[in-house]
Order: structure tokens, then sequence, then C-alpha cells
């Protein structure tokens, strides 16, 4: 009996005593960080297909910290060490993105105060999720790949819609791609192009894809006149969609739209249209537009049909104008050979934009970092020079079209939104 | 492709149920796995959909061995299109050939280590160790492929083998479905019914106990059974991978509950009700997607599954049995 | 099944990691300490292993306690979850209160487990898994499905915290507490429980139904009363989760694999023990939350280059690792690590000569009874 009583007793006696003794040494439970160190921290999925894509965006902050050699003079008189954080909000078992892990990347952020950055998210459903709790904590976000208009978008999504994501009411997010308002239009104003007719759409039933599915569903039918036969969502944990695009071959299509990702089953969908005889082409947003989307379908399957993939921005091998020829350059003296995927343009970018707001910022402060972010104006860039709007959103409207040709994305058009 | 005749309703339902079908026989192959297994030693194998993951894995490898793009290899590769006919039938029949005694391996593996230390313990740990080598087998699968889904070559084309003008297709994959899978469940019903090795099955699936008085080796019988559910998985992956052209890690755990969902709808345990079981799965599959809706499929064939659970958990060609006290 | 009385300060093992809990947010050192060395803040991930906790405890009443095997708790989890979703958010005109929202959210799942329930009651052993299981995966289609209701795979959000305050993001104590104080609370109402009519009820159940029958215990009331608190208390886990994430997340995180996770905590721990239930979830989901993300923040600092193969990241070991654990512990440890002592003594009852079972009467144990099976644990 007395043992029994004793040992926690002693236990609890220690801990009190430390506990007691803690509280009176210090002022709160935040740890306090280095004084001469700023962090930039990326929450990409890491893990999965969707990887090939994000190590351009993840090799493109890179050279972007290497260009100022990591270290960063304010006007306050420090010289900060630059520290860069790469996150991975998926999981190797779930080969995509999930909530549990976003969050917790967003917390670590949060409870860091030296991250003065936050690059992400790569899915527009991820940044869902932080984007409040890093408006809480101040923290400056801006996505290399985001598209989901109702994240800064007024009257684009619910009527609680984008002031749920700034409980603080001060906006904290940007994105230096263009959003889905301009990619769906463009992406029917392609089909329109391609004279298309009749039009099916599928979505995978996710913010960005279901999102994007819906503003070309919109599109076609009030401004092309296209006309859409149907959309459904699928459920991308099936294994094979024969039976739902045998029903769609019946009704004759002249394009298939899928939105959705490389992640959510683009691939499998393409390649059942293949087998059951269906040769219209089709067509998919820049979620689609990655190397491991031509992995997962196939090459072959592309020289049946033709597969299109919108981009908001311009392919690598496009970019001419602004900082764009100089960034090649040193990203292929930097990492041995020129980047593989369009989006290693837009981690530049981002990183661009961090260093820039922080110097702009002039101290190591996040509510000045996040101030001076949002007031980034005719930032010449590698696709350009453009502004943030009062939304956090680019005013860049420069989308391509890509098509699939001997195993990679080929190039066709430079497309502008047609007002 | 032109129509040489419009779609019809019928030809559209006529479609969906050949389709439907050729998937149907393809889970139930997989299914008679789950349903001998349960049969001879009452558990549900839970890593047997892992095993037919692992089949189509091996198949990938041996292909790539043999010069076909996969895996991540694509420098200087056999193009598909040179391949002949008789070529692909071989590499077809070479990736059965060792698909089926590598599942059927791992199956008995999986037994002699694992089930069998457990014969005699309470009905849970053999459960719980299944899902536990489930997992184990994921993570196999996880590594050799990847968490993304892997391109499967095309060694069978979609051609259509019925003329244009029936507005139907019965393509070559469909075929190879069928020529693969009936062959097998045949062969499995002959084996069951008229060997001795099928009969000291059924003996020892009646009562373990009797059958070993009567000099039968109940543990190398439940070796056999869970060696031929795994050889019967493992073909069942070169099928299922040729058919749909994607592998993945997950692969075995959504084809596995759609095939015991199948086993106890015919009736666990009985060989004739697996393969039942496993037609309307896939007729349920292909007719829930063009009639109710793609994503509402998953919910209906689990939904069956607890009706039937719930209002005849002997399954459809299950005879009552007394609950054993 | 510990006797009455036994431990009057709750100073049991128990009790022990309750206060330690109780007590960590006081040392700011260790939360700073820790978080200089990984990185990472315990206080953020915790709430979060014991609001799993809580789950364990609900599935702990219907496996552990009733002996039914349960493959579907995450549909109750998802439940609880929703109805803070549909109850909280701005989505929807309700917007009520936390405080009345979260036994909302158990009364719900308790209802809806009820709903399962009472078809299933004639079902034994994997049949009745395999109902649970077809309803596990049947809810989440559904979620995914009414599109209209539940926002499909984006999920119901944001949900609001408790309260307007704004410690609830700044801080991670008042969530640290909340979470914290419901468990706490559970584990009285189950400790208590398990001494009960009810609770001796179903682990007669559990022994064997036959037998209780003919004791003139009535199996379906006390199946249907286990499914209603397990359900129950999933849905309050639900509730938490959502709060917590403030998300409903996607209906993918309320899949099979969250179940079967669940269950994998309660058989390490050790099935119808309350301190395994805790502890086979601080094991595993702090392996998984907590060890794994700063083992592989470690390895990603260390080999930059490692990250590409998924073999050199500690999580692509996750499911081996979960795997290996469930087949061992069935093979040598059929009792899970933390057991009770009775699930103990049926399965092993050799040993029982040095460790004597506690009576199930209600009347008081020798001290010196006492004394052995408390130095044991």
């Amino acid at each position: 009996m007395p043992f029994r009583i004793t040992v926690p007793l002693v236990f609890v006696v220690a801990f009190a005593s430390v506990g007691v003794g803690g509280l009176f040494l210090s002022d709160g439970v935040r740890s306090k960080g280095k004084p001469d160190v700023i962090k930039i921290v990326s929450s990409l999925p890491r893990s999965g297909s969707a990887r090939g894509q994000t190590d351009s965006i993840v090799q493109g902050i890179k050279l972007a910290l290497h260009e100022v050699n990591h270290q960063i003079t304010l006007t306050d008189g420090v010289t900060y060490k630059l520290e860069y954080l790469d996150l991975d909000d998926a999981t190797a078992a779930a080969g995509n993105w999930t909530i549990e892990q976003e969050i917790a990347n967003a917390n670590q952020a949060k409870a860091d105060p030296d991250v003065m950055a936050y690059i992400g998210t790569y899915n527009s459903g991820a940044a869902k999720v932080s984007m409040p709790i890093l408006n809480k904590a101040g923290v400056l976000m801006i996505s290399p790949a985001n598209t989901a208009t109702s994240l800064t978008k007024p009257g684009w999504g619910g009527r609680h819609e984008p002031q749920c994501y700034r409980p603080t009411g001060r906006i904290n997010y940007t994105r230096v791609v263009p959003a889905d308002d301009v990619q769906g239009a463009v992406a029917a104003q392609w089909a329109f192009e391609l004279q298309a007719k009749q039009v099916y759409i599928l979505d995978d039933n996710e913010l960005y894809g279901k999102g994007i599915a819906d503003l070309f569903h919109m599109t076609c039918e009030e401004r092309f006149g296209i006309k859409v036969l149907g959309q459904e969502s699928i459920d991308s944990k099936q294994q094979e969609f024969k039976p739902l695009l045998q029903k769609i071959k019946d009704l004759k299509p002249d394009m298939i739209y899928f939105g959705g990702t490389t992640q959510t089953k683009a691939g499998q969908v393409f390649k059942d249209m293949i087998a059951v005889g269906l040769r219209c082409p089709m067509m998919g947003p820049d979620g689609c537009y990655e190397t491991a989307m031509i992995e997962s379908a196939g090459k072959a399957a592309f020289e049946t049909a033709p597969f299109y993939a919108t981009f908001g921005g311009l392919p690598i091998s496009e970019l001419q104008t602004g900082r764009g020829p100089q960034f090649v350059k040193n990203f292929t003296d930097y990492f041995g050979k020129p980047p593989t995927e369009a989006y290693a343009a837009y981690g530049y970018e981002c990183g661009l934009v961090a260093l820039d707001a922080i110097r702009r910022a002039g101290r190591k402060d996040r509510d000045a970092v996040r101030e001076a972010g949002l007031a980034t104006r005719d930032f010449v860039g590698t696709i350009g020079t453009w502004s943030f709007d009062a939304n956090g959103d680019t005013d860049s409207k420069t989308m391509s079209v890509n098509v699939v040709k001997d195993g990679e994305f080929k190039f066709v058009k430079k497309l502008e939104l047609k007002k | 492709m032109t129509f040489a005749v419009e779609p019809t309703f019928w030809t559209a339902f006529l479609q969906q149920t050949i389709d439907g079908l050729a998937f149907g026989a393809l889970i139930a192959l997989i299914a008679l796995g789950y349903t001998m297994v349960y049969g001879i030693v009452e558990l549900i194998n839970f890593a047997h959909g892992d095993v037919f993951m692992l089949g189509g894995f091996l198949a990938l490898t041996v292909l790539v061995l043999c010069g076909l793009e996969g895996l991540g290899v694509d420098q200087n590769r056999i193009k598909l299109d040179d391949l002949g006919l008789w070529a692909k039938a071989g590499l077809i029949a070479l990736c059965l050939l060792l698909a089926m005694p590598f599942c059927g391996a791992i199956n008995f593996g999986i037994d002699y280590m694992v089930y069998r230390p457990l014969r005699t313990a309470p009905r849970l740990a053999p459960l719980v160790s299944a899902i536990g080598v489930s997992f184990i087998l994921m993570n196999v699968g996880l590594f050799w492929g990847g968490a993304q889904d892997v391109n499967f070559p095309k060694l069978v084309s979609d051609d259509n083998l019925l003329p244009a003008d029936t507005g139907l297709r019965l393509t070559a994959k469909n075929a190879m479905v069928f020529g693969v899978t009936v062959p097998l469940m045949i062969a499995l019903t002959l084996f069951v019914r008229f060997t001795k090795l099928g009969k000291a099955m059924r003996a020892t699936a009646q009562n373990p106990t009797a059958a070993r008085l009567m000099g039968i080796n109940t543990d190398a019988v439940i070796g056999i059974t869970f060696a031929i559910g795994g050889a019967l998985a493992g073909a069942g992956a070169v099928v299922f991978a040729l058919d749909v052209g994607t592998i993945s890690y997950t692969m075995g755990f959504q084809n596995g509950l759609y095939a015991f969902t199948a086993a106890v709808l015919g009736g666990i345990g009985r060989i004739p009700g697996a393969v039942l079981g496993g037609l309307i799965i896939g007729l349920v599959r292909y007719y829930g997607s063009a009639y109710v809706g793609e994503s509402w499929t998953g919910a209906l064939i689990f939904g069956i599954l607890i009706v039937i659970l719930v209002f005849r958990p002997t399954g459809l060609l299950g005879s009552p049995t007394r609950e054993k006290v | 099944m510990p006797p009455p009385a036994r431990k009057p300060f709750g100073l049991s093992w128990e009790g022990g990691i309750f206060l330690a809990l109780l007590l960590y947010p006081l040392f700011p050192m260790f939360e700073r300490g820790l978080f200089a060395a990984t990185g990472r803040s315990l206080g953020e991930q915790l709430p979060l292993v014991f609001i799993f906790a809580l789950l364990a405890y609900g599935l702990n009443v219907v496996v552990g306690y009733t002996g039914l095997l349960h493959l579907g708790i995450a549909a109750f989890f998802a439940v609880g979850a929703y109805t803070a979703g549909i109850f909280s958010t701005a989505a929807y005109a309700f917007q009520w209160p936390f405080w009345v929202v979260l036994p909302l959210g158990a009364l719900a799942a308790a209802g809806v487990g009820l709903l399962l329930g009472a078809p299933t009651l004639r079902l034994r052993g994997d049949y009745l898994a395999l109902v649970t299981l077809g309803f596990g995966e049947v809810t989440k289609f559904t979620l995914k499905n009414v599109v209209g209701i539940t926002a499909g795979s984006q999920g119901l959000s944001p949900i609001n915290p408790p309260t307007d305050h704004p410690a609830w993001s700044d801080d991670f104590r008042p969530f640290y507490y909340l979470t914290l104080g419901v468990l706490i609370l559970a584990a009285l109402l189950l400790r208590n429980l398990e001494r009960s009519r009810l609770g001796r009820a179903w682990i007669a159940l559990r022994e064997d139904e036959l037998a209780a029958n003919c004791m003139g215990l009535n199996p379906a009331k006390l199946k249907l009363a286990a499914f209603a608190l397990g359900s129950g208390l999933a849905g309050l886990a639900g509730v938490l989760y959502a709060t917590r994430l403030t998300s409903t997340a996607d209906p993918n995180a309320y899949d099979f694999n969250r179940s079967i996770f669940l269950v994998c905590c309660l058989i390490v721990g050790g099935l119808g023990s309350r301190l395994g239930a805790l502890l086979g979830v601080m094991l595993l989901v702090g392996f998984d939350n907590i060890l794994t993300p700063i083992i592989d923040g470690a390895i990603q600092q260390q080999f930059p280059d490692a990250g590409g193969k998924i073999f050199l990241t500690f999580t692509g070991w996750r499911l081996a690792v979960f795997g290996l654990a469930l087949i061992l512990m069935m093979r040598f440890r059929p009792e899970g690590l933390f057991p009770s002592s009775r699930v103990k003594h049926e399965l092993h009852p050799d040993e029982a000569v040095s460790e004597p079972v506690e009576p199930i009467t209600m009347g008081k144990t020798t001290g010196e009874v006492a004394a052995i099976d408390g130095g044991k644990a």
C-alpha cells in the first residue's frame, strides 16, 4: 500500500515544484526563436505523384534563396540568416495531401516565431484549412499553385467566403497564379476554338477540381453556347471508370473535360476513355499539367486521342519576358539541368516575392512582412510584370494551353481571355 | 470510331452487362480465395486482397525485366508496337505462370508463419493478424511501386471482336478476362469435387477433428487451400492489370473489399456462391455507374453487403448452419 | 477491471498519467525544450491524442467490454464531426454554440448507433464485423455524395472555436484542457460503469452469451446499450475533432483505415482496459503524428536528397510497423501491453497463481491482493 501511493506522489511533487519554478522563470509558453534567423517554410505534397511537380517548386524556392546567399540585411541594421524548411503536407501512405498534415504544418509555422513567410499550398483544399490558422498568426502566405476562386474572391463561393478564411479581417493570403475564373473561361474558349459543339464534364469532387469544372460548365453554356451533355463527380478511390465512360460515349461528346488532378485519377479516366472506344479530345486544368500525368496514363495512350492541359502561365520554353530567361539560366547553372516542370517558375516567383516583402518590411515582424507582401506592385517576375490586387490575387492573366506529344507536354498556344 | 447502329437503351444495357460480367468474373476469381479459406478455417483473410496486389507488381516487374517500359525504367526499351500477337500472348502466359505460384507461395507462407500458430487461439486473434499481414504486404507494395498509380503495359488491345453492325463491343480484353477466369473456375470446381485432395479439403472444412482422425494431414490441406487461393488471386492480378491498365498499392484493398462482399453475398464458404456473388457485384458496379451515378456505386455495393448479412447471413447459396456452441 | 475503492486518490497509473498531462502545460520549459530540439510543439499535438483516446474509449465499450468486433467506429466519429459542421459553420443558419453542439453530436452518434445496432443484434463475430465495416463505408460514401448537406469532399469549414476569445488560436492550452477535461470525465464515467451492474453484465455477455442469457440477462438490450454508449463517445470525440481541425475534413478522414487504426490501438494497449486504450492511443498516435514527422524532419535536414525514395523516409515504414505490431501482439501477448487483469487471466490462466484475479463483486478486496496488483501495471 505505501509503495503504491508514494511513487505517484513523489512524481507529482517533483512535477509541481519544477512547474512552479518554471512559471516564475518564464513569461508564457511560446518559444522565443533565434534573434538573427528568418525562416521561410513551404508546405507542399512531397510524397506521392505530385512530387515531380513539387520538387520543381522547391528547387525554384531554393534558387531564390541561393541568389541572395541565404542572408538578408534589413533596414533595422541586422543581417539575418535565411533558413528554409520544406514541409510535406502529404503522407507516404495517402500519396496525396491530408488535412491533418496540412494543419500540423500550419501550426508548426504558427508556433515558430522565426517564420515570416509560408509558401503554399499546392492544393486549394489544403489552403482552405491552413488559411484561418495562419491568418490569426499573421503569417504571409504565398501560394505557387492554388487556383480555386473562392479562396480570395467574394461572390464565387458561399456567402461567408472568403471572409471565413480571414478571421482577423486582415488579408494574409496571396497567390502568384491566376485563379480559375480566368482558367475555366480560357479552357472553354479553347474548347470553342477546337469547334466542340457538345462536351461532357467530369470532376473529382474536390474544392479545386469541382470548382474549375463548374466554371468551365458555366462559361461553356453562357459565353460560347457549347452544349454541356452532363456533369458528374467521380470517386477517386475507384480503380476504373469504364461504365461511366461507356455511358458518356453513347452521348457522343466532342470533348471531355476533367476537373481534377493527376492524383485524383485523371490518367485512369483518360485510359478508360480510350478503352471504351471514345476518341474525342480530353482536356484538364493545370493540376494535370505534369509529367506524372503522362506516366500514369502511359505514353502510348496519348497517340490515340489528344490530351490538352491549360496552365496559368507559360511553359519554361516560352519564358521570354521579365526575369524569365535569367531564371532559366540561373536554374540550369545551379541545378545542372533546366527545370522539368512549369511550376518551377512559380516556386521561384514565390521565393522572390517573400524576399522582396521581407526586404521592404525592413524588420523581422510578421505583420510588417504581411503588409509589405500584399503591397507588392509592378513586380518584375518570370512571366512579366504584375501586381497583387486588393484580394491578394495576381493581376496577371497570361494562360497557355498545352498538348501531350511524343511523351511530353508541348506548348500549343498562349491564350488571352477575351472580354 | 463511327457507330454503325445508333445506341439504344437496350444496346447500352447489354454493353454494360458484358463489361459488368467481365469485371464480375475478375472479382469472382479473388472471391474464391476468400471463400475457400473461410470455408476451411473460418477466417476472413484480410490479407488476400494484398496478395492479389503483389501479383500485379510481380507481373509488371516480369515485363520490365523482359524489356518493356515501366517502374521508372524507360530508356532503350522495347516498343509495344514492335511486338507481335504471339509475343504478347507469350508475355501474358509468362506473367500468369510466374504470378500464380508467387502469390500461392506468399499465401501459403502467411498461413504457415502467421495463422497456423494461432489455430487454437480465440477467433479474434487470426482476424487481427490478418489485418496486420495486410498492412505489411501493402507496405511492400508501396516500396515496390510507390504511392502513385503505375501504368501497366497494354498487351491486350481494345479492338472489338463483334461485327460493328451489332452496336455492341466485346473487346479482346473482355475475351482475355473470360478466357482466363472461366477455365480456372471450372478447373477449381473439378479439382475440389473429384480429386482426393479436394475431398480432403471438403472433409477438413466439414470437421477438422474428424478429418484428422481419418488420417488427413489437416495442416497440409489448409496450407494447400491457402496456396490455391493465392494462385487464383495471382491470376486475377494479371488479368486485372491487363484489363484496367493500372496497378497501385491500394488496389488490393478496394478489390479485396469487393471480393469478400461477393463471397459473403454468394454464401461464404461455397465455391459456386463466390462465382455468383462476383458476377452480381460486377453487374451492380456497372449498372450502378450507368443508371444510378458513378459516385454511388461504392455505397451500393456495401449497402448490399449489409442487407444480405442482416436478412440472409448465409448468403444466396449458403444453407443455414447451426451455431457452434 | 479494478476493484472498487482500491485507489482512493485515483493515483493508479491511469491517474498518474492524467495528472502528469494536467501539469504539462504548467512547465513551459518542457514545451520550449522540445520545440528547440524538434521544431514542433507537443502541446499542439496532444489534443489530437486526447481526442483519439476518447474515440478509443468508445470503441473499447463495444469491442473490449462487450466483445463485439466493430470495424466501423469511424462512421460515428464522422457523425459527431458533421453534426458540429452542420450546426456551427456559417454555411448553415443554426450556428449554435459549441456547448450545445458537443452533447448534440454525442446524442446524434448514439442515435445512429442504435439504428445500426437494432438490426444487427442477432449477428455474431465475423458477420457483425462485416456489417459494421460495410456501414462505415456506406457512411463515408454518403457523406461524399450528399454534397448539398456535407459539401462533399471539401468538408464543412471553418468551424469556430468554442468562444471568440483569441487564446483559442494563440495558445495551445485552452484546447489542451478542453479535450483533456472531456477525456478525464469519460474515464471517470467508464470507471464507474465498469463496476456497475451494466458493466458487469457486458463482461458476462462477452465471456459467454448463452450462459449470460440463461442467467437472465437480456443480450439484445445490453448490446444496444453498448452500441449507444460507444457510438456516443465516438460522436463526442468527433465534435472535438472537427472543432480542433476547424473543419469536418473530407469524408476520407472517416474511412476504414481510421476504424482499423483504432482497433490497432486497443489491441496494442489491451482490450477492455481503460489504461490500455489510453496508452495504446498514445503509443500509436504518438508514433504516427509526433514521432514520425520529427524523425522525417531530421532525415530531411541531414540528407536533403533522401526524400525521393520512399523507403528512406520513416513514414514509408508506417504500415509495416503497425502490421508487425499487430501480428506479434496476437502471437505473443494477445492481452495487450496494459491488459485488464481479467483478460490477462483468461489468456494466461496458468499464471493466475502469482496474480490473483480480483473478484467482480462489490465487496472490498484485501489490502494484500490490491498491493500485489497495484505494483504490477
